[in-house]
């Protein structure tokens, strides 16, 4: 199917105008920026969504997971802890969110919008009663051990560290999808969950693994966050949703049988970054640079659609 | 002869087993179990926070509910018509911002030295655009309404800081000071305004045929097909009226302001929320109006109660998320099966 | 045999119809003959073509070949609405109703009683119409103000039969009415198809039920294989008759029925009970054997079927596979005992359209293709298209979605997906549900197969003469208990039926 190949198509496109219209966009400096400040973050945040999408579901807490990870990790460094107990700590912060949504989901068989709408309400007012109601807590710059520049901004053989969590997880989650039974599993309970069900499969245990693993996701990006700003600013989170869920669909339509992909949202994600780094080389402002992100989404959304929807209609 | 015909090729498939009353017992229990909670976290205020039962502060609340219960009425509608189901039923992401834009629209309309007839003329007509562009993607480009009105959120979302380039667009008008004042005295202009669109859109929703039918194509689609009702147009309609209680929202939301203001997204969920609340207060545990009117009023007497009794008002998102979560747990269990 | 008059002008002439569907001959030269103001019966097995018939009238499908005329005006293109214009509805099964809706709105809704002719709804009217229509039509109080959701399943026919009603039918299609009433409200309905004929509107009307045809049927028309293979006065017409048109002479050809053994017991279930749906249920299924189960809905079969997967917990009871007793918590629990289900509801729980026959054929068996965490993808390769080959699943390729493939070879993936896990024991619940003629052979022939090679299988099914044929052993059951169980060879449908009806229970008192 073309469609199949219109999320490629913008991403080349855009790439390709970008790289004429302005002097700056082709520069390693510029697209080493879209990479580590922009594309990171977003992208492991996306990759847990993705997961969640094709199991059906959908995980509108991830900004609650970033910043419980992000306020357990600073509070923990500014309290002097040692890093890789803070670094768990973090860890285990977020996956407390997503053991919240499993327990949710799973347990007590709350639709995962829902659920997970409950606990993005429920985060916000803890990080308000935590924080005095959202002051953000800064690490000075003299107090931090050096390990914290080197996650924020560090490289492993010219390569930022920031890109090696985002291939590392990325790699991960692919296999997790695309090879393993899990995976599997997710699919076949994203597909029609009563074929699960009556197939056999522990659908409420592989339902919980998906929102523990986004919710770990969420975690590892919240203490790249923290390390990036040395700071914890509560409710920061909440960025990534939108942005993320669009990603995921926008993958969606990179696979031949239009489901979510990992290879699918780190292109879309791509794409957004690309889009918003571009406009703003080129003048256009923050402002106007939202508007077109807007509409690119849009229209690689009816582009997918509208063959998606012909095929459906010549099916039946 | 007819008698003695006995061959049966099959077994009959199903025999009539009526249905037990327990079901409808429970949900009556929780339509009047949260009836109860709304009484008593009144009752609760009204007996702890000294002036909650003051005419003046119940009014206030309602003044003070009336940009997001306006939003969330307009949700409302588009949840009827494309049913329960969040994700692939009806959703309007792009309300809070669409409220933003039409808020920006207004102002810089005003500052403009535009009157409030054009001003308020321009905005509306931003509103209704943002609805149906919302309305074609869902019904006739098949997009998911998750995702078109996710990605007109963000279109809107770009418009209002091109237009107020992120600023509080200042505004003022004959019409703002009506709106923020008081009449008669002690009312809130704002809370007559949310009253009024409540009634209007109930009396559409709950009173005549069209509001049935929007009903029938949000809880049957298939149903609604058969009775020969145009699905596609009932849907439309629904994102248009969202889009057009957006435009008044912002009209509501500078008018307490004083002007346009950033942010605007921040109430998208909020507006979710109440409208999905709503759904305990009407029998049939779907989204009704004056449901969505109590929920907005409830979580407006939360916040205003807090306030009173000193307790921080970072409570409430947390108090909300429980409510949604004890809401949904409830109704799940009892919601009818589809005949 | 006599032939009924056909003197009376004709409503509806279905002539030498032909229809096609991806290579399979659903109707051929099929032939209808309607006259007006009559009740015209319908009668022939599962997959005669009768639904076939009915869609071609209702301008669903278009045929290849022949021609409907209505009312002596050939109708060259049939859409719904040109059916609806002509005054033809239908009461389909499936109940287009929505759950949220009283009685009242589901009648009106499209067609609302209105104020002053204004668009405001009147309420108060609709209500009292509503109550009025259900009590002089139906003679039942079905509360106006009730929602549907609530309603049982024969209450909800009757709004939906009300509501065809209320559109002024001049030919009204009755597609298996009474399948969910209980005597009473079939009562009332023959009588409220009685009135309607004295009205001069015409009924086609299709059931299984050949009583049902007796009673108030003008003229019946059979169908077998897609044609149409006579027309008949019912009350003349000795039902035996009528079942030797149905069932043609080579039925029992269908039926494949090698010489088995039965091994040792496979399955062994004993004093199973699920309170208010069954008591004291015991049986046994041996390797290589199939045995039926059957029984009028509320009889338990069911329930014990869904108990037996772990779908629905018993209160007390032993189920034991090959000795070792399962828990009968879960599906998974009985999946991992060796139990596998083919259920009814096909698309719903049997396979999952979106997803490829290479998926939903291992879905049940990834372990088996484990290579650590990860799929061995060349060994499920060659897996599937075994199991392709092997049932003869028609499809385009192992990586084709199942929604592009016939209902038939989509059971049977849902058959591959359990031959793939190796299971022992197979419970088939409605196996041949939604299955073309030929597939069901095909279906048949891999049960067959399947017990040949040592598996246990448990059929539940409403079609006694599937049962029979296809059986080594066939259990009733009426209101919870096992009331009959016995070789199918020495047994036939009358005696089946009686015991499922409750008759045979006073022969073993």
């Amino acid at each position: 199917m073309s469609s199949r190949y219109a999320l490629v198509a913008a991403l080349v496109a855009v790439f390709a105008f970008f790289s004429v219209a302005t002097t700056t966009f082709l520069t390693p400096g510029n697209l080493e920026s879209i990479l580590v400040n922009n594309f990171a973050l977003l992208a492991i945040v996306s990759l847990g969504m993705t997961l969640a999408i094709a199991a059906g579901g959908i995980d509108l807490s991830v900004g609650t997971a970033i910043d419980i990870a992000s306020l357990i990790f600073v509070s923990a460094v500014a309290a002097h802890v040692a890093m890789p107990l803070a670094v768990l700590g973090g860890l285990a912060g977020g996956l407390l969110v997503g053991a919240f949504n499993a327990g949710l989901i799973a347990g007590l068989r709350i639709t995962p919008f829902l659920a997970t709408l409950g606990t993005l309400f429920i985060g916000q007012s803890v990080q308000q009663l935590s924080t005095s109601g959202g002051q953000p807590i800064y690490l000075i710059t003299g107090h931090v051990p050096p390990v914290f520049a080197f996650i924020g901004h560090g490289t492993v053989l010219g390569i930022p560290f920031a890109m090696i969590v985002v291939g590392g997880c990325a790699a991960i989650f692919a296999t997790i999808l695309g090879r393993s039974l899990f995976g599997r599993r997710v699919e076949a309970l994203g597909a029609q969950p009563g074929v699960a069900w009556y197939s056999g499969l522990r659908v409420s245990r592989d339902t919980a693994w998906v929102y523990l693993l986004g919710s770990l996701v969420c975690a590892i990006a919240g203490i790249l966050l923290s390390c990036t700003v040395r700071a914890y600013v509560p409710l920061s989170g909440n960025a990534y949703l939108l942005n993320a869920i669009g990603a995921t669909f926008l993958g969606t339509t990179f696979s031949r049988v239009g489901r979510p992909n990992v290879a699918g949202t780190l292109l879309g994600v791509l794409l957004l970054n690309i889009v918003a780094n571009g406009l703003l080389l080129i003048g256009w402002n923050f402002y106007w640079q939202q508007v077109g992100s807007g509409v690119l989404i849009f229209l690689v959304l009816v582009v997918s659609f509208g063959g998606g929807r012909a095929r459906s209609t010549r099916a039946a | 002869m007819p008698d003695t015909v006995q061959s049966h090729i099959a077994l009959p498939v199903d025999v009539a087993v009526p249905r037990s009353r327990a079901a409808d017992t429970a949900r009556t229990l929780v339509r009047a179990g949260s009836l109860l909670a709304f009484v008593a976290v009144f009752a609760a205020f009204a007996a702890a926070a000294p002036g909650f039962l003051s005419a003046g502060n119940l009014a206030n609340v309602v003044g003070q509910s009336a940009v997001i219960g306006v939003l969330a009425l307009g949700m409302t509608l588009v949840v009827v018509a494309g049913g329960n189901d969040v994700v692939r039923g009806g959703i309007d992401l792009s309300v809070a911002n669409n409220l933003g834009l039409c808020a920006a629209v207004y102002a810089t309309g005003l500052g403009a030295g535009w009157g409030d007839g054009a001003a308020l003329a321009a905005t509306a007509l931003a509103g209704l655009l943002v609805g149906a562009v919302n309305a074609v993607s869902v019904v006739w480009l098949g997009i998911l309404p998750l995702l078109a009105t996710l990605a007109a959120m963000n279109v809107c979302a770009g418009l209002e800081l091109v237009l107020t380039h992120n600023t509080v667009v200042a505004a003022s008008s004959p019409l703002l000071d009506v709106l923020s004042g008081e009449y008669p005295a002690g009312v809130p202009v704002l809370g007559e305004v949310l009253l009024g669109v409540a009634a209007l859109l109930a009396v559409v929703l709950h009173l005549t045929p069209a509001g049935l039918r929007l009903y029938a194509v949000g809880g049957h689609r298939e149903a609604a097909r058969a009775a020969g009702l145009p699905v596609a147009s009932y849907v439309a309609a629904s994102y248009l009226g969202s889009g057009l209680c957006a435009a008044v929202a912002s009209v509501l939301s500078v008018a307490l302001l004083s002007g346009s203001t950033t942010g605007s997204g921040d109430m998208l969920l909020a507006a979710v929320v109440t409208a999905l609340l709503g759904v305990v207060f009407s029998r049939r545990l779907v989204a009704t109006i004056p449901g969505t009117l109590l929920s907005a009023l409830f979580i407006g007497i939360l916040i205003n109660g807090f306030q009173l009794l000193n307790i921080s008002s970072y409570w409430v998102n947390g108090v909300q998320g429980v409510l949604i979560l004890l809401v949904v747990a409830a109704t799940s269990m009892l919601r009818p099966n589809a005949g | 045999m006599t032939r009924p008059d056909q003197a009376s002008p004709l409503a509806l002439e279905m002539r030498d119809l032909v229809k096609d569907f991806a290579g399979v001959r659903a109707l051929d030269h099929a032939n209808l003959r309607v006259g007006r103001g009559t009740v015209h019966g319908l009668i022939g097995q599962n997959g005669a073509g009768k639904s076939t018939l009915i869609k071609l009238l209702a301008g669903i499908h278009a045929p290849d070949a022949g021609t409907i005329a209505v009312e002596g005006a050939v109708q060259s293109r049939l859409t719904p609405h040109r059916a609806e214009e002509l005054g033809i509805h239908f009461i389909h099964q499936d109940r287009l109703l929505v759950p949220t809706f009283t009685v009242a709105e589901s009648l009106f809704l499209g067609a609302e009683p209105r104020r002053f002719g204004l668009p405001w709804l009147n309420g108060g009217a609709m209500r009292r119409r509503a109550a009025t229509i259900l009590r002089e039509t139906f003679g039942v109080d079905l509360p106006a103000g009730a929602l549907v959701g609530e309603l049982s399943a024969a209450q909800q026919q009757l709004v939906q039969i009300s509501r065809a009603l209320l559109n002024r039918p001049t030919i009204l299609v009755f597609d298996e009415p009474t399948a969910a009433l209980v005597r009473r409200e079939v009562d009332s309905l023959f009588g409220v198809i009685g009135r309607l004929r004295a009205q001069g509107i015409t009924i086609v009307y299709i059931s299984h039920y050949l009583h049902e045809i007796g009673e108030i049927c003008d003229a019946v028309t059979v169908m077998r294989n897609g044609a149409d293979v006579g027309t008949v006065h019912p009350r003349t017409t000795p039902a035996a008759d009528l079942v030797s048109m149905m069932v043609a002479r080579d039925i029992h050809d269908m039926f494949p029925r090698r010489h088995r053994t039965a091994g040792p017991p496979v399955l062994s279930v004993t004093g199973l009970r699920a309170a208010g749906a069954f008591e004291n249920v015991s049986l046994t299924v041996r390797r290589g054997e199939i045995v039926g189960m059957t029984g009028l809905v509320g009889s338990g079969a069911k329930d014990v079927l869904r108990c037996l997967f772990g779908l629905q917990r018993p209160d007390a009871g032993r189920i034991e596979i090959e000795g070792a007793r399962i828990g009968g918590r879960s599906p998974s629990a009985a999946v991992a005992g060796g139990l596998a289900l083919v259920p009814e509801d096909r698309r719903g729980h049997g396979v999952a359209l979106s997803l490829s026959v290479r998926e939903n054929t291992t879905i049940a068996s990834l372990d088996r293709f484990a290579r650590g965490p990860l799929i061995d993808r060349a060994a499920e390769r060659s897996e599937v298209d075994r199991l392709i080959r092997d049932l003869a699943i028609k499809t385009p390729g192992r990586e084709a979605a199942v929604r592009n493939l016939s209902g038939g070879n989509q059971q049977k993936v849902v058959l591959a997906k359990w031959l793939s896990r190796q299971s022992n024991l197979y419970l088939l619940d409605e196996p041949t549900v939604g299955v073309d003629v030929g597939a069901k052979v095909e279906i048949y022939r891999l049960i067959d197969e399947l017990a040949g090679k040592g598996a246990g299988i448990l059929v539940l099914s409403a079609d006694l003469l599937e049962l029979l044929g296809l059986c080594d052993r066939i259990l009733v059951m009426y209101r919870g208990r096992i009331v009959h169980d016995g070789p199918a060879a020495a047994t036939d449908s009358d005696t089946l039926l009686m015991h499922a009806t409750g008759a045979g229970a006073v022969v073993h008192a």
